[in-house]
């Protein structure tokens, strides 16, 4: 790999899919035109998602990403590696996303989530799907953001606390409280629901 | 201590977070409260609701695109580097080239002005005074030109 980034001969057998994230951080600092890419489709779905559970909207999530990607890219040449690639991705998601909130409120509608495509996927699984999205719009943004960056995202203590600049004992307290305020609004909905029915 | 305490330990316990000392004694807890089991489960199920939902999200097809020709078009293929590195040059002909059709216009496109008239003393092919000829050389009006060839 450190030949590859010497050479600069990333592309021509397929070295650029098997590189870690720093070396290909490297090689976009060497505008090398596949690494782009590469870093695109490692996170683009993440990054996308991450948006879209914190906005509620997929074409807001998508432009919030494209953002995001846009401002990664052209600060690449001055990123220090004192964080992983993923973690300074999220910190800036996370703040266009918050940025993005506070300027408009966001409504959960059944049509912003998507049905879908197979087949087999039970009706009941949408209504949960909707459902999530309405308790993750009944928090607080602070509690939601850290819950989707753990439990979706799968991002550890540190890498959070990185991502937020948190301390780590902020980190573990507010978890605790975004799962618990979770539960309790799941709970809540769920008996709403009930009762309806 | 209550189940409240334990409940507050359950999300770093379920993410291997807590302390040695403390695991220990909320496995304790656990072994004989039903609740706190449901609860630990319960927080445990939040991740996979929340991939599950985001598991749904389809994101379209030209986003690497998208975010590629926001970043700078050259970026997006290999190809497009050479190409560009070409492009400037041409760019720079192509002004250039611009500029001088724009001053050859320019040129040929002003009106005509003739110099502007000499003071009479220095005038070329009109009399200075009248009977003086107007060039030098030429007979004065009434003197009859002397026909050189017959000196020879």
């Amino acid at each position: 790999m450190e030949e590859a980034v010497r050479s600069g001969n990333w592309s021509a057998d397929g070295r650029l899919a098997a590189a870690d994230d720093a070396a290909l951080v490297t090689a976009c600092a060497q505008q090398e035109p596949g690494a782009f890419q590469e870093l695109l489709s490692r996170y683009r779905r993440p990054a996308i998602t991450l948006a879209y559970q914190m906005l509620g909207n997929l074409e807001d999530a998508e432009d919030v990403a494209q953002e995001a990607f846009v401002r990664v890219f052209q600060a690449i040449p001055r990123f220090r590696r004192q964080a992983a690639f993923s973690t300074w991705l999220y910190r800036i998601v996370t703040n266009l996303c918050l940025g993005s909130r506070r300027r408009r409120k966001v409504t959960v509608t059944l049509e912003s989530v998507r049905e879908p495509r197979s087949a087999d996927s039970p009706a009941r699984s949408v209504t949960q799907v909707l459902m999530t999205r309405q308790v993750l719009e009944a928090m607080s943004p602070e509690l939601r953001v850290i819950l989707l960056l753990r439990d979706q995202e799968g991002l550890s203590y540190s890498e959070i606390a990185e991502a937020l600049r948190l301390p780590m004992g902020t980190v573990r307290s507010r978890l605790s409280k975004a799962r618990r305020s979770f539960r309790q609004i799941w709970n809540g909905l769920s008996e709403g629901g009930e009762e309806q029915s | 201590m209550t189940c409240r305490l334990y409940e507050e330990q359950l999300s770093s316990y379920l993410d291997r977070e807590l302390p040695a000392v403390r695991a220990a004694r909320l496995e304790a807890h656990l072994k004989t409260c039903l609740h706190c089991r449901g609860e630990l489960e319960a927080l445990g199920g939040i991740a996979v609701q929340l991939r599950a939902a985001s598991s749904l999200v389809e994101v379209s097809h030209d986003f690497d695109k998208r975010v590629l020709r926001a970043f700078g078009y050259w970026h997006v293929t290999g190809w497009q580097r050479p190409v560009k590195s070409y492009l400037r040059p041409l760019v720079v002909a192509a002004v250039l080239l611009l500029g001088m059709l724009a001053a050859a216009w320019h040129f040929f496109t002003q009106p005509y002005e003739p110099a502007p008239a000499p003071s009479p003393a220095y005038s070329v092919g009109a009399p200075a005074t009248p009977g003086a000829p107007a060039t030098p050389g030429a007979p004065a009006p009434g003197v009859p030109e002397r026909d050189s060839s017959k000196r020879k």
